[in-house]
């Protein structure tokens, strides 16, 4: 852990939320964004999007940006498809702007959807193309857990995906609230770390220069530990 | 708030110690010396928020539990009461009280519903009080208060609407059928004498309530001259009574089934139903009503323990007092108390009366949320109050004898200026009508000669009082003069504000745009106001002797200076007479009468503290250390709230200075009670706002008010003897079905939750029309919560069961066919609703004919048509949810010019080349401003096709889009306009045609952006912030650093942070015609979709429809259709059409398969290279050829479109 752990001013952080329409990345983003007991939820103000958690003791303030409600028409849907539509996710003005400022990204398909899936490829590349950076903060969470019995993504196939982004995995589900917490608070561990070590080298138990394949397949390596099913 | 009463119990109180303690009357032993001092340490030291008062407890509550009523259990008499100063609130045992505020120390702020005093009580002296049967009449009771409470509201409005009425109504109602008890012929009823008489009491005392409401009603209407502050008053009283007297019921029908509980094996099946436990039980096996308190006291002193050492030694005797008697059992001791109650009450009403001018009146300043009132009717109410309370508050002022001069000045130019604010409404609607209003124009003269005899005789007071008096103090003879004068303004001001009304009320209410605080602009009015103001001058310099006061009190609202008036007159009083320090009183033994003895405290003897102590720490310590020898609770708070008899106060007249310090005081109090780091105040939190930003109404309602001065339970008799007639009225009424009990509200008196029939209902209520919101929210989203078929039936069902109630029969069905026939016209969609075209056909035929013919025919021959025609048959406006007059008046005019456009001839030329087949021009051959008048057109066309119901439960996400082809056909647009910027740019080999390009780009936005199309804005800066475009470096040097800038201007109006605050802010004040950024409404509509749960719990544990969601929704839809109004600019359409034809042609190349990002990205790096330094490839390191690393990111690409 790093050095410098007690009394940190409250860090902000800019956390994206990408995926497919229809995906319910907008239910993850309200679950998590909203406070269980103010009785009705106004998107419109301020800080509608903004949360503070404590994250392994130390206070982080997120700003959650989702383009909910805006990419649904390249996008695709497991339940009705478009001859076209689905294939080319068109792009959402909005959302290379989000993806600019984000810190983090939380890449959503629902398990109950193939394309949603494969949709996840694409954005990556966005984002490692927009961000110029490979090793940005990504979590990638299979929502709609509870629909079990429409499962159309496998978990190996997930977990390979995540394997191969070196990027955890939650099965979460917003209707159930089930890991809905554990997928932000993961990112802002990854946050939080490369906040702490810009070059990602501090908790490294081998220094070494940053391009260094080997440093960084080892980095992949202990990554690829951490993946949660429910 | 109101959620936090799903969690209460009986179980829980209040998280303070309120715990039955038992102490010796000399109250000292050492021990209990000890374990207080640990008490009063941790009571002294506030928790920084209210909820760490929790956190020591086990429950897993996450906000405090707060009781809104309790019961005393002992009686509560303490000498000091009779004084005159005193605030504290003598209890009887079984008195019911409304609590607003819980301090820590114990003490609580309610009002004794039995005569509707307030003052201080103790609450280790109460319980909490919540029995099921009484919750539905209690929570109305609490929303009855909270809206005669709410400043937000104003009369009209409140009363207008009768929905509060009949939460009452329907408490009572919910009380009589959970006790069995509905009807006069129930077996209980029947039985029981007592119970009879108390049932009966208990309905002429709601026919009586009814009635009064009726007569504020006519009083609204200005058919009577009755002040309305006078009979919200008694309506408040009556309320209260209600409460009092279905108390007295549950305690009887409680006594005779403890009475009963001996035979309960002998009785037969029926009657055992009829016995449910009164008390919700701890352990639901017990039917003993003892064993449940013992219960209750174990679990409130165990969590007691927690909070307070004290508590938990006292255990053992609050169980043994507890088991002795739990609910009061009636009889002589009501008797006893009520003799003793009498006494006080005559005192207090003495007391009183000085204070009634000054009581609502007060209430009436502008609340900081008010909104900018336009309506002429709104104005006049505005200024009336603020009239009112100004000289609310300067009578108040007289009636303390002594008036500062400055003081005086102040409080007679504030009057004059509200008053002729007042005078220039009523010039306003004298010459708004046609006819000459002879009536309306005497007492407007009178009105103004009323507040220039007041003006003047103010004036020669102030130049003819002696200089050499101390104190410049106004002498009593001058009050007089002064007080007669102002009487006779709120005379003169009534009645013409009261013909105002009556001609407003005939010639239609108008919009009107007022001036706000300039008197000099003037409909005929400059007369007074440089009158007054001249006067001022006069007035003035003789009082300006402490002119920084003066200033800061002129700063004041009239709410506040009235209300601190009274206040601070109260506060020396009290604490030179009864001391700062006041414990909390101890518990008596066993039935025996306390008397208290705080007088002989030596901390009375202290010195009276600095107003602003209870707020600080570390003065509070040192209290606490003085006091420390004492086994009891840190200090009573200060009263902030309670109004107070003024005349009683001894002639020291708090200057003006002491007054300005109580307001210091008052803000500061206001900020802890807010931010909650006060924690001085445990308080329903509507109370605790309202009561810290602006006076209270009613607070203490005079008892010479009421119709009947003896309120209290001892009157059985006397409501015996009303005529039958309002008996028989309140039975009607309450069998008249209704589901006004299944309403959830908010603070706004908005509905915000209710069943599918209590919904109905308020659509189709007969008191008032419902609000417009509601009924536009119901008519757009009732697909969401219910089917068609479901609203028919329920429609249906309101129309048959409002038949028991003959009174209102006639206007329900006339508004439940009103409804249909909306429904059918304007909001009918054939699709959906089709199904249930059968039973409204049956209905109209049958039912709806029987009763209303003409209406039944009607409707029937709207259900033949619709069938037939597709979509409305009237047509929907473009806007038909928020349209105002005032959205339209803002329109351009249609006889204004177009602005010429802006197109040569070999544009044009060029133009028609093109639709031959020729070239296509290039976007840097139009002038800038015609792209973006074009641009905008095309898309408003776009954005006026949007129906409100393709917004609605997030049915444009759903299914490709298909039920919203409108947002669909837009987004596709808008989208496709971002990548025309992009292929545009890229479309160039050379840097500095690129640059000219972006350079034409942010010209064009920079137009989108004045003619307010945010839309179009937003596209095209993100074309120019998109990745491929941004890392052009090249390219941006060669764009005019002029330009650079003008893109920075336009990026931070569309700036996405803290929630688009700058567009936001931007649309929230503009007029149309504009183009809002449709993406930020439909992610706003996503989130209230998705983000609030489709049904709510009421109080009664009620599953609910949770119409707050479907208001919000309805919101922001009625927003957006704001904005669905055309430009007036002149059409191009070859222009249009090339820029459309742009759009489709970069779409296309999309849609060809190739993904738009990676093609830009892939000729964007052709054009310009990553530079040497820059070589970092994202995947595979720098060993990694250039060549292949250029296109590396690329291969995520292959899997999509092969799975």
């Amino acid at each position: 852990m790093p050095s410098k752990f007690s009394y940190q001013p409250c860090r902000e952080f800019n956390v994206v939320v990408l995926g497919a329409g229809g995906v319910g990345k907008s239910c993850l983003t309200a679950q998590f964004v909203h406070n269980e007991w103010i009785e009705s939820y106004d998107p419109t103000i301020e800080d509608s999007y903004r949360t503070q958690r404590a994250v392994d003791g130390r206070q982080v303030m997120l700003e959650i940006l989702d383009t909910a409600g805006t990419e649904q028409f390249g996008g695709c849907h497991s339940a009705f498809k478009f001859p076209f539509a689905s294939l080319t996710p068109s792009k959402v003005a909005m959302r290379d702007l989000y993806m600019k400022t984000g810190q983090g990204f939380l890449l959503v398909f629902s398990i109950a959807s193939r394309t949603s899936f494969e949709e996840l490829e694409t954005l990556r590349d966005d984002i490692i193309r927009i961000k110029d950076d490979e090793d940005i903060p990504i979590v990638i969470v299979g929502n709609k857990a509870d629909l079990e019995d429409q499962r159309a993504v496998d978990r190996a196939k997930a977990f390979s995906l995540s394997q191969r982004w070196s990027a955890p995995y939650y099965e979460a589900s917003a209707r159930t609230r089930t890991n809905v917490d554990e997928a932000f608070i993961d990112l802002c561990r990854q946050m939080l770390r490369r906040d702490d070590n810009p070059d990602d080298m501090r908790d490294d138990p081998y220094p070494l220069r940053a391009d260094d394949p080997a440093a960084k397949r080892r980095r992949r390596k202990r990554r690829k530990e951490k993946c949660a099913i429910l | 708030m109101l959620n936090n009463q799903g969690a209460r119990t009986s179980l829980q109180v209040a998280p303070l110690t309120i715990q039955k303690t038992r102490g010796g009357p000399n109250g000292g032993s050492s021990d209990v010396v000890d374990s207080t001092n640990g008490c009063l340490d941790s009571q002294m030291t506030p928790p920084a928020t209210p909820n760490s008062l929790q956190e020591n407890c086990n429950e897993p509550v996450s906000s405090p539990v707060f009781h809104n009523f309790l019961r005393a259990f002992y009686p509560f008499h303490p000498d000091y009461v009779t004084s005159d100063s005193t605030v504290t609130l003598p209890l009887s045992e079984g008195d019911v009280v409304l609590v607003h505020s819980i301090h820590t120390n114990g003490w609580a702020d309610g009002t004794l519903l039995a005569n509707g005093a307030r003052g201080w009580l103790p609450t280790n002296y109460c319980e909490s009080y919540d029995p099921e049967e009484m919750r539905s009449l209690l929570k109305a009771l609490l929303n009855f208060w909270d809206l005669m409470r709410s400043t937000l509201v104003n009369d009209s409005e409140m009363f207008g609407n009768q929905e509060y009425m009949k939460g009452i109504i329907a408490g009572v109602r919910y009380l009589l059928e959970q006790t069995q008890c509905l009807t006069r012929e129930c077996a209980l009823v029947q039985r029981h004498e007592g119970l009879r008489r108390s049932r009966k009491s208990l309905l002429s005392e709601l026919s009586s309530l009814v009635k009064t409401a009726r007569r504020l009603q006519d009083a609204q209407r200005m058919i009577g001259t009755e002040d309305i502050n006078d009979v919200v008053d008694e309506m408040i009283l009556k309320a209260f009574r209600i409460i009092t007297k279905g108390v007295r019921f549950l305690d009887i029908l409680d006594d005779d089934r403890r009475s009963r509980i001996p035979s309960v094996t002998v009785m037969t099946t029926l009657q055992e139903e009829v016995l449910i436990p009164l008390t919700p039980p701890a352990d639901p096996a017990s039917l003993s009503a003892t064993q449940n308190y013992t219960t209750a006291a174990e679990t409130r002193t165990s969590d007691c323990g927690e909070y307070s050492g004290p508590a938990s030694s006292t255990g053992d005797a609050a169980q043994e007092r507890v088991s002795c008697g739990s609910r009061l059992s009636s009889g002589h001791l009501q008797q006893s108390t009520n003799a003793r109650r009498a006494s006080q009450n005559s005192l207090l009403q003495t007391n009183r009366l000085s204070s009634t001018i000054s009581h609502r009146v007060s209430l009436a300043g502008p609340s900081p949320c008010s909104q900018p009132q336009n309506l002429v009717s709104e104005r006049l109410e505005t200024c009336h109050d603020a009239f009112l309370s100004h000289l609310g508050s300067f009578i108040g002022r007289l009636q303390l004898q002594s008036q500062s001069r400055p003081s005086l000045a102040i409080a007679i130019k504030q009057s004059a200026t509200s008053g002729g604010e007042l005078l220039l409404v009523v010039d306003v609607v004298c010459a708004h009508t046609s006819v000459s209003v002879d009536a309306l124009e005497q007492a407007r003269t009178a009105m103004y000669n009323r507040i220039q005899d007041l003006v003047h005789t103010a004036r020669d007071i102030l130049s003819n009082s002696e200089p050499e008096m101390e104190e410049d103090v106004i002498v009593p003879h001058d009050n007089v003069r002064l007080l007669g004068a102002a009487t006779g303004c709120v005379k003169a001001t009534g009645e013409c504000v009261a013909k105002t009304r009556w001609v407003i009320e005939r010639i239609g209410d108008f919009e009107f745009e007022f001036d706000n605080g300039t008197l000099g602009i003037d409909f005929g009015l400059s007369d007074l106001a440089s009158i007054s103001e001249e006067q001022f001058q006069h007035s003035q310099p003789s009082g300006a002797e402490s002119p920084s006061v003066a200033e800061s009190i002129v700063s004041e609202t009239a709410t506040v200076s009235s209300r601190a008036n009274s206040v601070t007159s109260a506060t020396p009083a009290h604490a030179r007479s009864f001391s700062i320090d006041k414990p909390l009183p101890e518990v008596p033994r066993v039935a025996s009468p306390v008397s208290e003895e705080p007088m002989s405290h030596p901390s009375l003897l202290a010195v009276p503290q600095p107003q602003s102590f209870l707020f600080d720490g570390s003065n509070s310590s040192v209290v606490s250390s003085v006091t420390s020898l004492r086994p009891d609770l840190p200090p009573l708070p200060r009263i902030s709230t309670t109004s107070l008899p003024t005349e009683s106060y001894s002639p020291t007249e708090p200057s003006a200075i002491q007054e300005a310090e109580f307001h210091a005081f008052r803000s500061e109090s206001m900020t802890a009670t807010s931010s909650g780091s006060g924690s001085t105040y445990l308080s329903r939190d509507s109370e605790s706002i309202i009561i810290s930003q602006t006076s209270t109404r009613a607070t203490t309602p005079d008892i010479t008010q009421a119709p009947k001065t003896q309120p209290s339970l001892s009157n059985l008799s006397v409501s015996e003897s009303l005529a039958p007639t309002d008996d028989d009225e309140a039975e009607s009424r309450l069998l008249e079905k209704t589901y006004a009990h299944e309403l959830i509200f908010n603070k706004e008196g908005q509905v915000t939750g209710g069943s599918l029939p209590a919904l109905v209902e308020r659509l189709t209520t007969h008191e008032s029309t419902p609000d417009a919101l509601f009924v536009s929210t119901f008519y757009l989203t009732f697909r969401l919560f219910c089917t068609p078929v479901a609203l028919t039936e329920a429609l249906i069902e309101r129309f048959d069961y409002v038949g028991e109630a003959p009174h209102i029969a006639a206007p329900v069905r006339l508004r439940t066919y009103n409804v249909f026939k909306g429904w059918l016209e304007s909001q009918w969609r054939e699709e959906t609703d089709r199904e249930a075209l059968v039973l409204i056909k049956e209905f109209a035929e049958h039912r709806l004919t029987a009763v209303l013919p003409s209406a039944g025919k009607r409707l029937f021959d709207l259900a033949e048509k619709v069938s037939v025609i597709d979509g409305a048959l009237v047509p929907r406006l473009v806007s038909s949810m928020s349209k105002t007059s005032s959205s339209l008046a803002q329109l351009v005019p249609a006889d204004t010019p177009l602005p010429a456009t802006v197109i040569s001839r070999s544009q044009m030329n060029a133009l028609a080349n093109w639709k031959i087949g020729g070239t296509s021009p290039s976007i840097l051959d139009f002038d800038p401003l015609e792209v973006a008048r074009q641009l905008t057109m095309k898309q408003m066309s776009l954005f006026c096709s949007i129906m409100p119901e393709e917004l609605l439960g997030s049915r444009w996400t759903k299914f490709g889009g298909v039920d919203a082809p409108n947002v669909k056909g837009m987004s596709v647009f808008t989208t496709g306009l971002t990548n025309l910027v992009v292929d545009t740019i890229l479309h160039f080999e050379e840097a500095k045609k690129r640059a000219m390009v972006i350079k034409q780009w942010i010209k064009i936005s920079n137009h989108c952006s004045l003619l307010h199309n945010y839309d179009a804005l937003m596209a095209i800066t993100c074309g120019l912030t998109d990745t491929s475009i941004k890392r052009l470096k090249m390219t941006w040097d060669a764009v005019p650093t002029k330009r650079k800038d003008m893109l920075k201007g336009l990026l931070t109006t569309v700036d996405f942070n803290q929630n688009f605050k700058v567009l936001r802010a931007r649309l929230h004040d503009q007029v149309p015609p504009c183009l809002p950024f449709l993406g930020m409404f439909l992610t706003d509509l996503t989130f209230v979709d998705v983000g609030n749960p489709a049904t709510k719990t009421s109080d009664t544990g009620l599953t609910v429809i949770n119409f707050d969601k479907h208001t919000r929704s309805a919101k922001s839809i009625g927003e957006l259709q704001r904005f669905q109004i055309p430009y007036r600019l002149a059409e191009l359409p070859d222009l249009q059409q090339w820029l459309a034809t742009e759009v489709e042609r970069v779409r296309e190349k999309e849609k060809a398969g190739a993904n738009a990002q990676a093609t830009h990205y892939r000729k964007s790096l052709l054009l310009e290279p990553r530079e040497a330094q820059q070589l970092r490839t994202p995947i595979d390191g720098p060993s990694v050829p250039i060549a292949s690393s250029m296109f590396s990111w690329m291969r995520g690409n292959a899997g999509p479109s092969q799975a």
